[in-house]
């Protein structure tokens, strides 16, 4: 059940990273097969939390640097087969066959996606179509944005476990709209990184950062974080702001929607206090 | 490949990163200004004197830890214990010419690769000996914020 978790987590990374790659409708398909792999992963993970069985979130790296896109659409297939292998391994027959009507489907759907040359999401050219960028911005944004998008998956699981392992729909709620966001924000960055050749999973999560005891602190924490992302997004829409006025555009939304976030933990924090 | 293409390597795929299960030893480097920490793993193989057979490393982070985590444990990979003080000894040398924020993650990187050796050594004499933690020394406030 161990490896059939990690293996549905490594699934739905693989697929929505792929979903970044591609620049035609394919692209939403894959990112709704994402979101099921997802659900899968909660459905498993829910499994974990009624048996009282430990679990984690830890994933081995995905490699994704492929020249075309079928490259990674066979990769997909490969990694449902082999999990179709493991169901047996989760004793909820209800979520084994959910799962496997899912598969059935989406294997076949995915044989359908039409090839597409990908190679310059891994180029590391670093430019953005029709946007000329000084040094200093191109820098200051490749920075941003590997930091972010860790940033945004971290977040994701971590509010993703936290609502697993609570039963109070207050704060659940609130989870539930910050996971959302982070889906978001991550799959707006995953985006650009593609455009601008510097396409990577983000790495594994240590263990210690969604399994934390202070939900309190952890709140706090996170309040400050998201400060720190909205200065961060500040500086970076001034640095663009010459080269790239959707730049800027983006930034400055992006930094008044960490606003919200700082209210809905806010919101979190006084109801925990 | 130059140097800025080195480290955009290292961003795009870091050498080494993830959890070792069977470790002989383990060391965290610590910087409490921030909570930041790495956690580095190795194997050991016994000769004349101890190798790092194997090495990966984890952290609590940000991206100028995972590309010094990732080219330092490229370095350590299959070198003697004393030639990995002296890799050490070399970087902590050199941390004066980086920025404060990039010193410090580049000495929480090395001194988690100390602690992990240190570990292995005591754990030689004591198999209980606990994982040993190095706190850094680099203030890395940045100069305007101090202002």
């Amino acid at each position: 059940m161990h490896d059939l978790f990690r293996e549905v987590h490594e699934l739905f990374l693989a697929t929505q990273f792929t979903g970044f790659m591609s620049k035609t409708v394919s692209r939403c398909n894959l990112y709704e097969f994402a979101n099921i792999f997802f659900k899968h992963l909660t459905w498993l993970e829910n499994d974990f939390i009624k048996r009282g069985e430990e679990y984690n979130y830890s994933v081995n790296q995905i490699p994704i640097k492929v020249d075309k896109l079928s490259m990674m659409i066979n990769n997909i297939i490969n990694r449902i087969e082999s999990i179709e292998k493991k169901l047996d391994s989760c004793k909820d027959r209800d979520i084994v066959f959910r799962m496997q009507s899912d598969f059935n489907y989406i294997k076949l759907a995915l044989k359908n996606i039409p090839d597409e040359d990908v190679s310059n999401c891994f180029d590391t050219k670093r430019e953005y179509p029709n946007v000329k960028l000084t040094d200093e911005a191109r820098n200051a944004l490749t920075l941003f944005l590997f930091e972010e998008s860790y940033k945004e998956y971290e977040l994701i699981m971590v509010y993703n476990y936290s609502k697993a392992n609570s039963s109070d729909a207050f704060l659940n709620r609130i989870f539930q709209i910050l996971i959302d966001e982070s889906f978001f924000h991550l799959r707006s960055f995953g985006e650009i990184m593609a455009d601008m050749g510097i396409l990577t999973v983000p790495r594994t999560i240590m263990e210690e950062v969604y399994k934390f005891n202070d939900l309190k602190q952890f709140l706090k924490d996170g309040i400050e974080e998201e400060i720190g992302a909205k200065e961060e997004c500040k500086r970076l829409a001034e640095a663009v702001s010459s080269s790239s006025e959707y730049f800027a555009s983006f930034f400055t939304f992006i930094n008044n929607q960490e606003n919200y976030h700082i209210a809905l933990m806010e919101e979190a924090l006084e109801h925990v206090s | 490949m130059n140097a800025e293409s080195i480290v955009m390597e290292h961003m795009m795929n870091p050498q080494n990163y993830g959890e070792m299960r069977d470790s002989d030893a383990i060391g965290i480097g610590k910087n409490p200004q921030n909570g930041e920490k790495v956690a580095i793993y190795i194997k050991v193989r016994e000769e004349d004197e101890p190798i790092i057979e194997d090495i990966k490393f984890q952290a609590i982070g940000c991206t100028t830890t995972i590309v010094a985590g990732s080219i330092i444990t490229t370095e350590a990979k299959g070198v003697s214990f004393s030639r990995a003080r002296e890799l050490i000894s070399l970087t902590l040398g050199m941390l004066d010419k980086q920025t404060p924020e990039d010193a410090a993650c580049t000495e929480m990187v090395v001194l988690a690769l100390q602690a992990a050796m240190d570990t292995y050594l005591e754990r030689k004499k004591d198999r209980d000996f606990p994982i040993i933690s190095y706190i850094i020394k680099t203030d890395c406030t940045p100069k305007e914020e101090e202002r």
